[in-house]
């Protein structure tokens, strides 16, 4: 398989700026150092806790956000240097589909206006060619073409999420970004786009960024899965592997946090200690080991390194123990 | 089960609690029966606007206008809630009775230090000195597993992360020894990692004090790790109710059936999800039979006429096991 997004040792730093003359009191370490291949056609899990990075780095692969170093790479072309001009032409070809179906669409608009913004930037002025496309997403995604006329209050959560997608989907892009889409969602609709999305990516044959808390909905829809703590990935591989085989004892711990609905398996749980340290003042070492049920010395000085498990497929951990 | 000898602490009958909004009246609650024994924890699912909110807040009178608490029976320990005035009821508000809520961060008042909403609990319960109120909430503190809890009595709200702050309502809601603690999905704002310690803290406390605990969630898998027994609630109605192995095993009414077919299961390895059709109805234009017969999938191959014309009641269908559907009933209308 080939990389369709290479990212390289990419890093985002927010400064934090205190006091009246906003004097630069630090910086919040959102993303760390990252390097991950997404394949074309797959669909990579993204999963952490709130404050991890996952969000920031979605929009960094996407350059919503400018890095602080490192580089990615779309198709082999650098998105990162790109000029306005070339970063315009590749926009069209990644997109992303936001958590709250509620406040990323436009009141004041009729919901057909929303999702043909995205033809008219990339120069579709036709009228009757946006009908057309609006009407064919709409439709791909479980809507009527009539819906295009009515405003964002008329529908559902769950409609709205599809008017995302479609919104997302018309400018046939090969990557999206799929930023906890169901996540704002009750179960049982959350269910009907988990199925929609699924289905979208087989028949269009996308690359997706599916970006989630929970780790339920990342193994039901990822062919591999990266695990994220603190601005870093402890854990990445196929998703069988990692939700078998686990070997990062952050991993292990949430997955054995993830409440399962079946009664009989109430047994022993792994119960981290603390909070998140904030990522403005990370631990040294490894930053997983304030929390680490098994942390060594080398823990509390030295930042583990990712390495290969000795298996047949990718399988990398950042964890001295691991091996 | 012990249930035979233990009188329920809280018993609900016939609980209906209407919003009367400018487009009708929204039935939020519309006759809702419940039971919880103390020391046990009574589990409430459902998916938003099913109720199970209110009905939490028609327990505590807490219903703001337009609602009204239209109907019912609420007893606490024997007594009905529903007459007392609201003085008595604020007696009996955090002391006998106490509810924990989805978002610590706007449930805690912001300029009054963590330390401080503890005390305040004896202070107005208890009228004791503010010297042994301040000694007991730096006690709760611990007990709710706080770290350095005498420094942290003077955090204020703000400093706290969500966790924490989460452990000083539990703290609040528990410094009393209440009977029974209402939790409106006490874990749903917070991390997997966070969300098992407190899920975790809130047992341990629970088992000590033998505290009845109506445990509020949206979440299947919080409930089948916590809950002794179990209520589905549907547009207003409990539709299922059972323990908890029960209700998992074998699930009777359609609505729990198609709701846990429909969830991603770690480890599971699911195709395609089931999906449930269509949406709830509206709660201010309620369907004259079974509120679930539009969605239901058994209905469509049982084809009972009784499904579209009248409302079926919530009836036995096993030892301890009740549904409301006409499937299970020997004489359908």
């Amino acid at each position: 398989m080939t990389a369709l997004i290479q990212v390289d040792r990419l890093s985002k730093h927010f400064p934090v700026h205190v006091g009246l003359l906003r004097r630069e009191a630090g910086a919040v370490q959102a993303v760390s150092n990252i390097s991950l291949d997404i394949h074309r056609g797959e669909t990579l899990g993204l999963v952490g806790e709130s404050g991890c990075g996952k969000s920031t780095l979605g929009r960094l692969v996407i350059r919503l956000l400018e890095p602080t170093s490192g580089t990615v790479r779309f198709n082999g072309d650098d998105l990162t240097h790109a000029s306005r001009e070339q970063l315009r032409k590749l926009r069209r070809r990644m997109q992303i589909i936001f958590q709250d179906p509620y406040s990323s669409l436009d009141p004041r608009s009729p919901v057909g206006n929303s999702i043909a913004e995205g033809l008219r930037v990339h120069g579709i002025i036709n009228q009757s060619e946006q009908h057309e496309k609006v009407g064919q997403i709409l439709d791909r995604v479980g809507l009527q073409s009539a819906h295009a006329q009515r405003f964002p209050h008329e529908f559902s959560g769950g409609q709205r999420q599809r008017i995302g997608i479609a919104r997302a989907l018309v400018l046939q892009p090969d990557f999206v970004v799929c930023d906890e889409p169901v996540s704002a969602l009750d179960v049982s609709v959350q269910a009907q786009v988990l199925n929609l999305l699924r289905q979208l990516q087989r028949e269009l044959e996308l690359t997706l960024l599916f970006i989630s808390h929970n780790l339920a909905v990342v193994e039901h829809l990822s062919d591999r899965v990266a695990v994220m703590y603190l601005g870093e990935i402890v854990e990445i591989t196929d998703r069988d592997t990692l939700y078998r085989e686990a070997q990062h004892p952050y991993t292990k711990a949430l997955l054995s946090a993830v409440p399962v609905p079946n009664p009989h398996l109430r047994g022993e749980k792994i119960i981290l200690q603390g909070d998140v340290p904030s990522p403005l003042n990370p631990p040294p070492g490894c930053k997983f080991h304030p929390r680490c049920p098994i942390a060594m010395d080398a823990c509390r000085t030295t930042a583990p390194t990712p390495i290969q498990m000795r298996r047949p497929v990718e399988h990398l951990v950042a964890c001295h123990a691991a091996g | 089960m012990n249930t035979a000898t233990d009188a329920p602490v809280l018993s609900v009958t016939g609980l209906k609690t209407w919003f009367h909004t400018r487009d009708g009246i929204a039935k939020s609650v519309d006759g809702v029966d419940l039971e919880v024994q103390p020391g046990k924890v009574l589990g409430v699912v459902g998916e938003s606007g099913c109720g199970k909110s209110v009905t939490a807040l028609s327990i505590m009178r807490l219903i703001p206008p337009p609602g009204r608490i239209e109907n019912g029976q609420v007893l606490f320990k024997g007594e009905d809630l529903l007459s007392l005035s609201p003085t008595e009821m604020a007696k009996l508000r955090g002391e006998h009775i106490s509810m924990i809520f989805q978002d610590p961060g706007s449930s805690l008042n912001p300029v009054v230090t963590a330390g401080n909403q503890i005390a305040e609990m004896y202070e107005i319960h208890r009228q004791t000195a503010a010297r042994a109120n301040q000694d007991k909430a730096i006690e709760m503190l611990e007990k709710v597993g706080i770290p350095d809890p005498g420094q942290r009595a003077s955090a204020y709200p703000h400093e706290l992360s969500g966790g924490m702050a989460q452990r000083v309502m539990i703290a609040m809601a528990l410094a009393c020894e209440p009977q029974l603690l209402i939790a409106d999905e006490p874990t749903t704002a917070l991390d997997v990692t966070i969300q098992s310690q407190i899920l975790e803290l809130i047992r341990e406390l629970q088992e000590q004090t033998r505290t009845a605990v109506i445990l509020i969630t949206h979440d299947l898998g919080v409930v089948a790790q916590m809950a002794d027994r179990i209520a589905v609630m549907y547009a207003g109605e409990v539709v299922e109710e059972s323990d908890v192995t029960n209700l998992f095993d074998e699930p009777r009414h359609p609505y729990t059936r198609q709701l846990l077919k429909s969830i991603p299961v770690l480890g599971a390895n699911q195709d395609d999800l089931a999906v449930i059709p269509g949406r709830v109805p509206s709660l201010v234009d309620l369907p004259g039979g079974c509120r679930f017969a539009a969605r239901c999938e058994a209905r469509t191959e049982v084809g009972l006429a009784a499904c579209t014309e009248s409302r079926p009641p919530l009836e036995a269908v096993g030892t301890g096991h009740k549904a409301r559907c006409w499937m299970y009933l020997d004489n359908p209308p």
